[in-house]
């Protein structure tokens, strides 16, 4: 059997990729070794966020559309104003229907709270993080309660409401701090001290406890109009639920993300397979695909490696959105950096000691980051010796040349990326 | 500005400082210490750990050897919670001189160190991943010690006995009276000073005492020489191993708690760089290439990360030249010396013998000031080593508790435990999940061993030294340190700050494969998810 | 002692997610889940043995969080190891002997079949079974055959697969064997179908209940006499069963470190057999079914890579609607549910998938594993069926 198309890597590029090439009506295939990266991100999607020198970017469109004018390099240059646009539009419609509706700022990036209460710029967010009913809380300088849950290790609201306090569309609007208890809900149920967000998003799941949670929300919250949660409250129908806690406390509920798992993060992973699924695609989990034969400067069959044994499977368009070194697309060692699968080029060639900066959080940020495989203007990958791969084609992470953080763009770049990558493949193989 | 007074001021709050003040204390002498930083923040918190059996010595300085073997013996009596028996390797690599082996059993022979040859296979059943090409292999009574945990334990008991402890307090200058040194000027982090006044003043500062000595008008110079080493992910053996050598760079590999530490190097280094600790990357290498040696998975397993500390050699009587520098226990008073009443300088010698070092000092101070006490520390077990119990009992005791939790707080706090756990489900749940550090340790280190910020509080606990480096417990334990009443919530994230940053020092010089992926995860999340550098933006915001 | 092999902990990342996909964490917060049980734990257990917590006992094996682990980490495998060391103290043993003992209890079984059946299902037998075995009162034992498959083969079905050339050997296990013959027949018209005929071996229960069990010695005789005998042949190899498939390839090399390289290149799941034959056009001619079907995939299957062939396959059979259930484990786990202290959290494992099965309502279930089949026909109202029975039901006569 040979696939129209066989995606390597199951993230937010690969994911985007298969629900596009499905759609097209390709016979489609995601491998992916492991859970992605949007286990642990912040379900927000960042377009442009920041400048080279760090400055805040307002209009990510507008910046964009001077990057592809300055930076050769940069994969939104290779992707192209307008398929950006279209792939974000895309991902919008597709999120939709799947229930996790997406707002946005019109040309405007709009803010998100962390947990430590900072404001980062983000460009699409879920309905808990940005709607235009927020905006108007905050507008209006309406009560904010900043609630956790008793005995959650990982969350700590008073250190968001400190530090929110100090920046300017916080500094006149009254914000409190408190803490609801979780109701006993399992017969075995041991030590809830330790529950992980996602522990406690199964709770909200049952729907089951949902008055009482909103008797607690309620008396803790006193008198504001709007509530912030730890980002826990369901995964698939989060939005029924978030409506429902809504009427019953009659407050606006915001959500911050925690420690891993997010479950921001994780609804859209969620609500992505569930959209590649109904397009009749087909998700090999637990799989790492090992090696690729290339010949010719075209991949002939790729292979995965099961008990000594390795199966080889064949595709006409073979896409690479493995991720970076955190999800095993890239590899580090002592020696250097490589791809790992076609040992492809990459663009981390300097000494060890040039990877990193002197600081964690330093303003350079790490080079490690703008680490990533080569490509052509068409996102065809390179081998070492220079040549494009015509049929084997990059998304998100795994692409070099940009800074993911620094730049605020890593959701960005997987999607249009992504969708790009779908768009060459279906028009080279509809024609 | 503050006053206070006491007997004896200690400068310095590594082993020696620690054990002056419990020595004292246990002869009813008051004592105030002084420490910059925090405790074992200086050489005491940047070797290897190991509780010399004295091997290491016998061919070539067999005072210092008969000086280790005397004190491990002590030590494992009066401290077991801060030691482990793993006993110890010599062991000759093809490359190696063998003759080197015979002189060593003769050398350990005659400072009284128990050592015996056994045979490969044997060594191998011993330690299943040593090298299999060796040629011989000898035992000794090596163990592993842990620094921090014995400083905090001596300041514990002598804080119980009426000691004070001022941390994050640097002595800026002395004061003098003509000859006599009357006490000492210090400045706290806030930038508050303070004026203590005291019959004697001590320099335990380790290689900054020759700074001390500045202050107080005398000339004691120093000849830094910079060691570093190498963490690895977990223990890649559980004995000790040596090269059976003379000693040298990267000739030995020390089991400490849950990780294995390959060292050292040596590099002496001008006196002005004393504070940079920066590690090399040729120093990595060697480590790397002769630690493979001893045990080839070293170059498989994770290096977690890199440090170094420097070693104060003293100049007694103002030699330059390197060999000729003592590396004894030096004892220093220096009305004989230099004339100036009031001060002694303690320096050299090893971790392993800071109980001794204390000894020495504490009689030399308490014959000036007309104590007639005796010590006791090589008698009265430290707190937590009161009594000796299996963690096996432990454990039983603390069902429900899972064993593993249990073990891991018994190993770090041995009989004190009892102060920590509880069988409240808050109290046992873990902050640090690779090292099992519960929230019942965090709360009590924050209350009881004088923690001012998360990098003291790593020091108190192991929070954030396993393999994640503080990924996930970096953040809970700066929530947990506002809610001890610790920091300002401000603050708290400013110490979560200060700590990551203090990791990436360690993490950077063995920054390749897993290490970089955890890195990468990490800036992700602090980084990226919480914004960490976008605070600044809030206050700047804030101006605008 | 620790050897290269089992270093993988050390690539772990402290990234959490294996936990979020544990069934058991999920169902029970008396199993702290993977991360903490497998590559945190670890470090410990290297440092002191001591530090081993009975908690261990709850992992399923199931496998689910070595697929969501992004680093490669052989999370249950460090976690079956540890168990051992756990296990040679704590556990209860005559139940476990009883029950990790298949081919012993199904050979003397089956030969009292009827009485056996009647006798395992009579109150006071359960009363009996749940205090002094530690079974549960309400589980449900799989019905014994009269007979084995083995000797039926012998004297019914040997005869006939004569005329064909190319062969393939059979490892049937004792599910077949003792409890299911009709699936055994169906590979054999499966397989004649496709031109092929069918030889069995000699074999002894593949030890995946020992394992899980902690019977390694025993695990560790039955392996090399399986070994021996399936190296002896020079055909193909299949088997039925998804959890003997993977105790063939993967646990006897990687857990028992046994070396099975005599056959590992000529043994496959049999959807994977039967995959590579129709991808060389070699397909039986078929009927349309007229069947909607709901797909469950098994843990093992899923950690073997086995789910896309036998995804392949029903695909190819005409008059089928397929639906995809979400992976989720069905907390049977071989013997595991079959304990008392794990019943409840067995059946809570499960309950997502009973969810999901009774939201799709298909006319029958479709799964690769045999204790999967128990556990959902006595929690759902549907009948489960074997992908190849599927086939079976479908080629022409
Ligand atoms: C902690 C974190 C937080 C983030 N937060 C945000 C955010 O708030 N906003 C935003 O816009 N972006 C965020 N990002 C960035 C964004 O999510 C990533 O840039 C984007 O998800 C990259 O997606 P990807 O599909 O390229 O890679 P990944 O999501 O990393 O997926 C790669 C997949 O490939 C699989 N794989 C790797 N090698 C193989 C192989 N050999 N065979 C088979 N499969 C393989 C992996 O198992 C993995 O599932 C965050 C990222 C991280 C890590
Ligand atoms: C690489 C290396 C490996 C080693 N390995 C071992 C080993 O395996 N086993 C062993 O037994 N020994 C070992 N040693 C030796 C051992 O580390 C030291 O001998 C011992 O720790 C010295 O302790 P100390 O308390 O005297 O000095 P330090 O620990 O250095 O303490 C001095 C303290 O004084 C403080 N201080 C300095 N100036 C001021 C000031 N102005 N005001 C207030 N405080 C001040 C400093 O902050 C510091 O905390 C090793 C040393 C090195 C460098
Ligand atoms: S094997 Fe299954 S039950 Fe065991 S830890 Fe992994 S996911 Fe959980
Ligand atoms: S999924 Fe893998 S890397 Fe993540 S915590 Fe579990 S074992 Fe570690």
């Amino acid at each position: 059997m040979i696939y129209d198309c066989v995606i390597i890597g199951g993230g937010l590029a690969g994911l985007t990729c298969g629900i596009k090439c499905a759609k097209e009506g390709l016979h489609t295939v995601i491998i992916s070794g492991g859970m992605n990266s949007l286990h642990f991100s912040s379900g927000s999607i960042d377009l442009a966020g920041y400048t080279e020198k760090g400055a805040i970017v307002k209009k990510p469109f507008e910046y964009i559309k001077d990057l592809i004018k300055s930076n050769k390099e940069h994969p939104y240059t290779k992707i192209g104003l307008s398929s950006i646009k279209k792939s974000i539009d895309f991902f919008i419609d597709e999120l939709a229907s799947d229930n996790i509706p997406l707002n946005n700022n019109g040309e405007y990036n709009h803010f998100r709270v962390t947990p430590l209460g900072a404001v980062k710029p983000t460009y699409l967010s879920q309905e808990s993080v940005y709607s235009s009913k927020g905006k108007e809380i905050i507008k209006s300088k309406g009560k904010i309660a900043i609630l956790n849950f008793k005995g959650f290790r990982d969350y700590y609201a008073e250190q968001t409401a400190a530090n929110i306090k100090n920046h300017p569309i916080f500094q006149d609007i009254e914000i409190t701090v408190g803490s609801i208890s979780l109701p006993y809900y399992h017969k075995t149920e041991k030590n809830l001290h330790e529950f992980r967000s996602i522990d406690i998003s199964r709770i909200f799941e049952t729907e089951k406890y949902l008055p009482r949670i909103a008797e607690e929300i309620k008396r803790a919250a006193g008198d504001a109009v709007a509530i912030s949660l730890p980002a826990f409250i369901g995964i698939k129908n989060y939005k029924s639920i978030r409506q429902k806690l809504e009427a019953m406390t009659g407050k606006f509920i915001y959500e911050i993300p925690t420690l891993p798992p997010s479950i921001l993060g994780l609804r859209i992973d969620h609500a992505l397979k569930d959209r590649f699924f109904s397009y009749g695609g087909e998700y090999i989990a637990g799989e790492k695909i090992v090696s690729g034969k290339i010949n010719k400067n075209e991949v002939e069959s790729i292979s995965t490696l099961n008990e000594g044994r390795l199966s080889e499977i064949k595709s006409k368009y073979y896409v690479l959105a493995t991720g970076s070194f955190f999800s095993g697309g890239l590899q580090s060692r002592l020696e250097g950096i490589s791809e790992t699968i076609f040992d492809l080029a990459t663009n981390g060639t300097n000494p060890r000691n040039k990877w990193y900066s002197k600081n964690f959080f330093d303003k350079k940020s790490h080079p490690f980051l703008n680490f990533g495989v080569v490509t052509d203007k068409n996102l065809n990958a390179k081998t070492k010796e220079g040549k494009a791969i015509k049929n084997l084609l990059c998304a998100g992470a795994i692409i070099g040349g940009y800074n993911p953080i620094k730049e605020g763009c890593g959701g960005g770049v997987a999607i249009a990326s992504a969708y790009k990558c779908a768009e060459l493949i279906a028009k080279d193989l509809k024609k | 500005m503050n006053r206070m007074e006491t007997d004896v001021i200690v400068i310095g709050g590594g082993a020696t400082g620690a054990g002056t003040i419990r020595d004292l204390a246990l002869r009813g002498v008051k004592t105030i210490l002084i420490e910059k930083n925090d405790i074992a923040s200086g050489a005491t918190g940047r070797n290897h750990g190991l509780l010399h059996s004295g091997a290491r010595y016998a061919v070539k300085d067999p005072e210092s050897a008969q000086e280790c073997i005397r004190e491990n013996q002590i030590l494992r009596k009066i401290a077991w919670h801060c030691i482990e028996d793993t006993g110890g390797l010599f062991v000759t690599l093809p490359e190696d001189d063998p003759a080197y082996h015979s002189l060593l059993l003769d050398g350990c022979k005659h400072a009284g160190i128990p050592a015996k040859e056994i045979s490969i296979k044997k060594a191998l059943q011993l330690e299943p991943n040593l090298n299999p090409h060796i040629l011989s292999a000898i035992t000794v009574p090596d163990g592993t010690i842990d620094p921090f945990r014995l400083t905090s334990a001596n300041m514990l008991d002598a804080i119980e006995r009426g000691a004070k402890v001022l941390t994050h307090t640097k002595v800026v200058s002395v004061i003098k009276k003509g000859t006599e040194i009357i006490g000492v000027l210090c400045r706290n982090i806030h930038g508050e000073e303070i004026e203590i006044y005291a019959k004697m003043v001590v320099n335990a500062a380790g290689v900054w005492g020759q700074e001390i000595c500045n202050l107080a008008g005398i000339d004691l110079p120093m000849f830094p020489s910079k060691g570093s080493m190498l963490i690895i992910d977990y223990r890649i053996n559980g004995v000790v191993i040596n090269r059976c050598r003379p000693p040298a760079d990267g000739d030995i590999i020390v089991p400490g708690d849950t990780v294995s530490l390959i060292g050292t190097t040596s590099k002496e280094i001008p006196y002005d760089k004393i504070d940079e600790y920066t590690i090399d990357d040729d120093e990595i290498d060697v480590l790397l290439s002769d630690g493979e040696k001893m045990i080839p998975n070293v170059r498989f397993t994770r290096a977690l990360r890199a440090y170094c500390g420097v070693r104060p050699l003293v100049a007694v009587s103002g030699e330059k030249q390197g060999r000729n520098i003592s590396r004894g226990i030096v004892l220093i008073d220096h009305k004989e010396r230099d004339g100036i009443d009031g001060l002694v300088t303690i320096s050299g010698g090893k971790l392993m013998t800071y109980r001794l070092m204390a000894e020495k000092t504490a009689d030399l101070v308490c014959s000036k000031i007309g104590v007639k006490a005796k010590c006791k520390t090589d008698k009265i077990p430290l707190p937590g080593s009161e009594h000796k119990f299996t963690s096996r009992r432990t454990m039983k005791k603390f069902s429900g508790i899972p064993d593993s939790v249990v073990g891991s707080t018994f190993y770090r706090h041995g009989q004190r435990l009892r102060n920590i756990l509880t069988t409240d489900k808050k109290n046992y749940r873990l902050i640090c999940e690779c090292e099992m550090v519960t929230e019942g340790e965090i709360e009590y280190a924050i209350k009881k061993l004088n923690v001012h910020d998360l990098v003291d509080l790593r020091r108190r606990t192991r929070i954030g030294m396993g393999p994640c480096q503080g990924e996930l417990c970096a953040y809970r334990g700066s929530g947990l340190f506002h809610e001890y009443g610790g920091a300002s919530p401000e603050g708290s994230v400013e110490l979560l700050n200060d700590f990551l940053e203090e990791r990436w020092k360690g993490i950077k010089p063995v920054l390749w494969g897993d290490g970089l992926r955890e890195s990468e995860f990490t800036y992700w999340i602090y980084e990226g998810l919480f914004g960490m550098s976008n605070l600044k933006n809030n206050k700047k915001g804030l101006k605008q | 002692m620790i050897k290269l092999e089992n270093i993988s902990f050390d690539h772990c990342i402290k990234c959490t997610v294996c936990t979020m996909y544990c069934p058991v964490a999920q169902a029970t917060h008396l199993f702290p889940g993977p991360k903490q049980s497998g590559p945190d734990a670890e470090r410990l257990r290297i440092k002191n043995p001591e530090l081993v917590d009975s908690s261990l006992k709850y992992c399923t094996n199931c496998k689910r969080c070595e697929i969501a682990c992004p680093s490669n980490v052989k999370i249950a495998e460090i976690i079956q190891k540890a168990k051992w060391n756990y296990v040679k103290i704590h556990w209860f043993r005559p139940r476990d002997f009883f029950m990790s003992r298949t081919d012993l209890v199904g050979s003397i079984t089956t030969i009292v079949s009827t009485i056996t059946n009647f006798v395992v299902n009579l109150k006071i037998t359960r009363a009996f079974m749940h205090i002094f075995l530690k079974i549960p009162f309400t589980r449900q034992f799989p019905p014994y055959a009269k007979g084995t498959f083995k000797k039926l083969y012998e004297k019914k079905i040997s005869k006939t697969q004569r005329p064909f050339e190319k062969r393939v050997a059979f490892f049937h296990g004792c599910y077949i064997n003792y409890n299911n013959h009709s699936l055994g027949q169906d590979l054999i018209r499966v397989m004649n179908a496709m031109g092929y005929g069918v030889d069995i071996v000699k074999e002894k229960c593949c030890g995946v209940p020992l394992i899980a069990n902690g019977y390694i010695e025993k695990a560790k005789k039955n392996a090399k006499f399986n070994i021996a005998h399936l190296s002896k042949t020079e055909t193909p190899i299949v088997s039925t069963s998804s959890s003997c498939s993977y105790a063939l390839l993967h646990e006897y090399k990687e857990f028992l470190e046994m070396d099975n390289s005599g056959y590992i290149s000529r043994l496959d799941y049999i959807t994977k057999f039967i995959y590579d034959e129709f991808s060389r056009g070699n397909i039986p001619k078929m009927k349309p079914l007229g069947i909607r079907a709901a797909y469950h995939s098994p843990c093992h299957l899923e950690r073997m890579g086995g789910v896309m062939y036998t995804l392949g396959v029903l695909k190819k059979i005409p008059g089928l609607e397929l639906v995809i259930l979400n992976s989720e484990c069905c907390g049977i786990a071989g013997t595991y549910g079959f304990k008392n202290e794990n019943y409840e959290i067995s059946q809570a494992i499960g309950s997502a998938l009973f969810k999901l099965i009774d939201n799709a309502n298909p006319e029958f279930v479709i799964t690769d594993c045999e204790t999967c089949t128990m556990q959902i026909e006595m929690n759902t109202k549907y009948k489960v069926l074997h992908p190849v029975t599927l086939i079976a039901m479908a080629l022409k006569e």
